[in-house]
């Protein structure tokens, strides 16, 4: 390296890139690290809010009890037939895994990930209660149950919809453009703003479905306060807000796959329909994987379209996870309780990240 | 099997006329080339057989059915595309039997045809594969194999080599030429590669700007050019052409200084005319004068000498590989009259 005339410092290229980095990395460790360990640490403490805000002293550390209160409870035992709906399910993607592999339709490290996700499916729903026990915490694994139902409703909702207002919406027209555009739009509203929009459309007496529904002659439904609605129904809001993402890296997706693929397909008699489903949808695998774990991660997190729509009602049948984090933090005042909840919520967060990153990573054969 | 008529063929994007009504008749089990310039409208004449772009008048017939407003895949043809447009995500078998399959034919039969397909194009041990781990030359096989599993009435080949290195070019165009013998179907090919265009074509069909300039055999187009531009089109190193006009009766060439004894009829006085004449046919005179030879390429069996004349006009002549010459000499030329042609420079036909 030249040497230059009068003092200069000479950085190497490792010393120029951690002072680069050294910004994000600070704001990263003060905002994201530090906060994750002391929650991590709260979960381990009995932690009242108020108490330890007029006395730092007074909190206690409890180990794992936390964990157990809100998990776990007495007399609890493991059926394969506990919880059939997701014992099934898990049982049924294991299955199907391991039928993948051995037929070359998916890699080693798929096949394990996804084996594992539908092995945990099957073998933690089967925990419950036994003769005379009951869960220390009645209200934590109904929640759960809500939020993987909500995530499990909103996802699928959410990818064919934004996949197949795509491929309609894929073309030079100006109508298109227009449209993706109105499509996009409902993503940059807050929630407090979409969730206002569907509380009117969705109101009985006044909302647009209630006028459609009494136009053809059926009575009102009380959608966000009837048991059998109200899940629904903030599903409905949540599909519509979060199209737009989804849609455009579909677009993306559509937009990659080689015209001439679809001339081909024309001579070959795969038109229309057909082309969707031999040409675009097996194209599109990689790009319906991110969309899936985008959302899966996103929606796990929901919090706002239960807490402004439903209030977690009727009968608890909205409440979901954060919500409930929420509330045992800043209502119950019970920070160590909600912490551990929280750490949960990330556990499964965290997997299914690792999932997009091993799905991601392998490569086709 | 059948042929193809195309009648008064019209093809329009909104105001601009592409395609300026072409007649053509490719008789059945023959094999035609579309050859032309970039832009000369030689693959939108191709599509529109294949149904892949609309005809906007006139009419296209496969055998006796008129296919014009059919849907491509009612048309009884089957395109090897430029960029072979093989779906990636499956094998090699079920890209060939794609077809097959999207037509409702059962399973047996799709994986028979497959079969002797793979046979006929050698690419058996691929089958199981997918497009992204086969070489160029492999994808052009199975591409080609493709359209061969579909039993097509017409075959269409969309550029198919310009894609491969050249000496792949060089196999796959001989593979080509032997499956045309082997099936013999009727088959449409597009290329601007005239040397592709002579070796394969049973019938060559040179296009410019959306017209027909001439049609016929490969040899024909070379001996007995209708006009400058498939003169200058048809032919490797392409034909020389010098400027000259008819004065007082007589033919004058600039570059010359003998009038070459042509066995033409000349135009008026005052038309300005140019002389061509193929590199191949044209003889160094080291004794000679009026030329300058300024480069002379030795590929071994045949060199290459470029020349340029007096009026400063260039020319090219294929000598004897041993030649003795240098660069930099002053040469003449010489040639046989009756392997020359004469072209009107206004219209660019051919005088006779």
């Amino acid at each position: 390296m030249p040497q230059h005339q009068g003092a200069r410092l000479v950085l190497s290229q490792g010393q120029a890139a951690a002072i680069l980095l050294l910004p994000f990395l600070t704001i990263y460790a003060v905002f994201l690290v530090y906060p994750f360990f002391k929650g991590v640490w709260i979960s381990l403490h009995d932690w009242n809010l108020m108490a330890v805000a007029f006395n730092p002293d007074a909190k206690a550390y409890v180990g794992l009890s936390n964990y157990e209160r809100v998990m776990w409870g007495s007399n609890i035992t493991w059926g394969a037939w506990a919880s059939p709906a997701f014992q099934f399910i898990g049982l049924a993607g294991a299955v199907a895994s391991a039928w993948l592999y051995r037929t070359g339709r998916a890699g080693k490290v798929t096949a394990l990930a996804m084996g594992g996700a539908a092995l945990l499916l099957f073998v933690l729903p089967g925990f419950h209660p036994g003769e005379g026990g009951r869960w220390y915490d009645r209200r934590f694994w109904p929640t759960v149950g809500n939020t993987i139902l909500f995530v499990g409703l909103a996802v699928p909702g959410v990818t064919i919809t934004a996949m197949l207002l795509a491929a309609a919406l894929d073309g030079e027209t100006r109508a298109k453009a227009v449209l993706r555009t109105l499509f996009f739009l409902s993503q940059v509203l807050s929630v407090t703003v979409v969730t206002l929009i569907w509380q009117i459309m969705f109101s009985p007496r006044q909302g647009l479905i209630a006028n459609l529904t009494q136009l053809f002659g059926g009575s009102p439904i009380v959608w966000l306060t009837a048991e059998g609605f109200a899940m629904a129904s903030i599903v409905i809001a949540t599909i519509w807000w979060s199209l737009g993402i989804a849609m455009i890296l579909f677009l993306a997706g559509i937009q990659d796959i080689s015209k001439d693929l679809y001339e081909a397909g024309a001579l070959d008699n795969a038109t229309g329909a057909k082309a969707f489903w031999y040409i675009t949808l097996p194209n599109l695998k990689r790009t319906i994987t991110l969309v899936v774990v985008l959302q899966i991660i996103l929606h796990f997190q929901v919090f706002g379209q239960s807490h402004l729509m439903t209030n977690g009602g009727p009968n608890d049948t909205t409440q979901v996870l954060v919500r409930y984090i929420y509330q045992t933090a800043f209502r119950d005042s019970e920070l160590g309780r909600a912490s551990a909840m929280a750490v949960f919520l990330f556990v499964i967060m965290g997997g299914f990240s690792i999932l997009q990153f091993v799905l991601g990573r392998e490569k086709d054969q | 099997m059948s042929g193809v008529t195309l009648s008064n063929v019209i093809k329009k994007y909104g105001e601009t006329q592409v395609i300026h009504g072409i007649d053509l008749e490719i008789d059945n089990g023959e094999f035609c080339v579309f050859v032309g310039p970039s832009g000369c409208g030689k693959s939108t004449l191709m599509r529109m057989v294949a149904g892949l772009e609309e005809t906007t008048s006139g009419k296209i017939n496969i055998g006796p059915r008129d296919v014009t407003r059919r849907d491509p895949s009612q048309r009884g043809v089957a395109m090897v595309f430029q960029t072979y447009a093989l779906y990636p995500h499956m094998t090699v078998a079920e890209n060939m039997g794609f077809g097959l399959k999207m037509n409702g034919h059962p399973k047996s039969e799709i994986k028979e045809k497959v079969a002797e397909a793979a046979r006929i194009l050698k690419l058996e041990p691929l089958l199981d594969r997918k497009p992204k781990a086969l070489s160029g030359g492999q994808r052009q096989r199975v591409a080609i194999g493709r359209t061969i599993v579909r039993g097509p009435e017409v075959f269409l080949f969309d550029e198919p080599l310009s894609n491969l290195d050249a000496e792949l070019r060089v196999d796959m165009r001989v593979e080509i030429a032997s499956l045309h013998k082997q099936i013999g179907a009727t088959m449409i090919y597009v290329t601007h590669d005239q040397v592709e265009a002579m070796t394969l074509a049973d019938k060559i069909v040179v296009l410019r700007d959306g017209r027909i300039e001439q049609v016929g055999k490969p040899l024909e187009l070379y001996r007995d050019p209708d006009n400058r531009f498939v003169a200058g089109f048809i032919g490797s190193p392409a034909m020389n052409f010098l400027k000259g006009q008819v004065a007082q009766g007589a033919l004058k060439i600039d570059a010359l200084p003998e009038t070459p004894a042509l066995d033409v009829r000349l135009p008026a006085d005052g038309t300005k005319v140019e002389l061509g004449i193929r590199p191949e046919h044209l003889r160094i005179d080291p004794e000679g004068q009026g030329f300058r030879l300024d480069l002379i390429e030795k590929l071994g069996g045949i060199s290459y000498a470029y020349l340029h004349a007096g009026t400063g006009e260039r020319l090219i002549v294929a000598t004897d590989g041993e030649s003795e010459l240098t660069d930099d000499m002053d040469v003449g030329i010489s040639f046989d009259p009756a392997r020359a042609f004469l072209f009107d420079t206004g219209t660019g036909l051919r005088l006779r």
